[in-house]
């Protein structure tokens, strides 16, 4: 790798207990990584492992039961303007055209409307809903709504973007489209991506660096640096022999 | 592909007879019962005279556009009054705990009890003139909209709160700009429930003390036995129910554009 590496985020022990009237849960336990400025980091772990709950906490939404989160080198609470989200259930608001959706973030920090409808159409352009701007997210397909919840995270310009498995409830055909778009989108503007997926394949497909999850509670299980050139081939021999190996050492959540 | 388009066709003829035809029916058992018992049920041609003679012959002083106008008038002063004030207050026991926890509550307790059943106190307390009427129904239609709104703003996803932080929003732009139109539709179906529930308690306000409105037409068709009185006012208000229904539909279609699939 020809980058300098700098860290830009860092999780530090972070454990996440949920308690409830039938006791306890523990979701996290003792995660720790570092993100580093201008990478495609990949989070891969089984089903139901705690995944969103431990991006939650990264982006300031939720609260951790022990642990830190430094940003840039000093704690953060609560949420970080700098970090923007593609949520896992999409969570557009139904109410909101797309462009109404994409300039959310913009409108919440008074940008001027002129400059964010300029903003945002540019962002809407990028991930291909030109023409859309004016529809509501019951008119689209799923794998444009997913895009909406993409321009909306861009459009909020971002150091580092979270997305939370964005393609998993897409069809194969749109997931493998969308994927490579989404490193193009990178390839542009470099920005930190924190990507997690449960498909293994996805996760040799993007990431620069993966980290795997156990089964739970979360813990980081190893970390793997994937030094393919990208776009990678997903039939060559080292994608394959990197797929067999992280397989052979992931938990299977049935 | 040709006895497709048919049978949709046909389908189409099916679906907008049937109501037609089941009103239909409900005036054929009509005819069939007063001629049977003129006595107890005047007939269709009994009530169009006897609403002619209304016309001519107007009662208070006043037509029956007049009654009617008597009684939307109520209705629609209370409800302006209801909407204002009942959407906050519900915006305000769904958004905040502590109000939820001081208001809601009162709010639990109060709406089992039917409208009319304050109709007594109210009297006793500000007598027969116009405010006691509008208060009544204000009372019938404030409390649906408040329990409505309140329901739809605390069942407002987290995730959507979540977002509005995510993107930086403060407590006021998240609660304007994503809780209250989230919870729009039900506050809408709020809205709905306190239109038919005004209309039904003007008119049982009225039975009891006033000179005009619809309700006050019942009353007097009733005590003078005059049955086809008592059928003109019905028959008005479920018109003028079903146009406010309708309209309330259309309205519905452009405040919430995105309900319409």
């Amino acid at each position: 790798m020809e980058k300098q590496l700098t860290k830009l985020l860092e999780a530090k022990n972070i454990s996440k207990t949920f308690f409830s009237h039938k006791g306890y849960f523990t979701a996290i336990e003792d995660v720790s990584f570092d993100v580093y400025d201008g990478e495609f980091l990949v989070i891969l772990g089984p089903g139901h492992c705690g995944k969103t709950v431990l991006l939650n906490i990264i982006a300031g939404l939720e609260e951790k039961t022990s642990g830190q989160v430094l940003y840039k080198g000093s704690p953060v609470s609560g949420v970080n303007p700098e970090i923007s989200m593609v949520f896992q259930k999409l969570a557009l608001m139904p109410f909101k055209t797309v462009m109404q959706n994409v300039e959310l973030g913009l409108k919440f920090s008074g940008i001027p409307k002129a400059r964010r409808r300029e903003i945002s159409q540019n962002y809407i352009d990028l991930v291909g809903l030109k023409g859309f701007e004016k529809s509501y997210p019951y008119q689209l397909s799923g794998g444009m709504k997913q895009r909406v919840g993409i321009a909306r995270a861009y459009a909020n310009n971002p150091k580092v973007l979270i997305m939370d498995e964005p393609f998993g409830q897409l069809d194969a055909q749109t997931r493998y489209a969308m994927q490579e778009e989404l490193l193009k989108t990178w390839e542009q503007d470099k920005r930190t991506i924190l990507f997690v997926t449960n498909n293994i394949e996805e996760a040799c497909y993007l990431g620069d660096r993966i980290i795997l999850l156990s089964q739970c509670p979360a813990k980081v299980k190893e970390i793997y640096t994937v030094d393919l050139p990208k776009p990678r081939n997903m039939i060559s021999r080292e994608f394959l022999d990197l797929r067999t190996k992280i397989s052979g050492n992931t938990d299977l959540a049935i | 592909m040709d006895v497709q388009k048919k049978k949709t066709s046909l389908q189409l003829i099916l679906w907008w007879s049937l109501p037609v035809l089941a009103v239909g029916l409900v005036i054929v058992a009509w005819v069939l019962f007063s001629a049977n018992n003129p006595r107890l049920m005047p007939g269709p041609m009994a009530v169009i005279q006897r609403l002619i003679k209304v016309f001519e012959k107007p009662i208070a002083k006043t037509s029956l556009f007049g009654h009617a106008w008597a009684s939307l008038k109520r209705v629609l002063t209370a409800l302006l009054l209801a909407w204002t004030i009942g959407i906050a207050l519900g915006i305000l026991i769904g958004w905040n705990r502590a109000c939820k926890a001081i208001l809601g509550s009162i709010f639990e307790l109060i709406r089992p009890i039917p409208p009319i059943a304050w109709i007594p106190i109210v009297i006793m307390w500000f007598g027969i003139g116009e405010f006691p009427k509008v208060l009544i129904v204000f009372i019938g239609t404030f409390v649906p909209l408040v329990i409505n709104t309140a329901a739809g703003i605390s069942m407002v996803d987290k995730i959507n709160v979540d977002v509005g932080k995510m993107f930086g929003g403060n407590n006021w732009q998240i609660l304007r700009s994503i809780v209250i139109p989230t919870a729009l539709p039900s506050i809408f179906a709020g809205i709905r429930t306190s239109v038919s529930s005004g209309w039904t308690t003007v008119l049982a306000a009225e039975m009891i003390a006033a000179q005009k409105g619809l309700g006050a037409l019942v009353t007097r068709g009733w005590q003078g036995s005059d049955m086809a009185l008592v059928l003109v006012a019905v028959i008005t208000i479920a018109i003028i129910g079903s146009l406010l229904a309708i309209f309330l539909s259309v309205l519905e279609k452009v405040v919430c554009p995105w309900k319409s699939n």
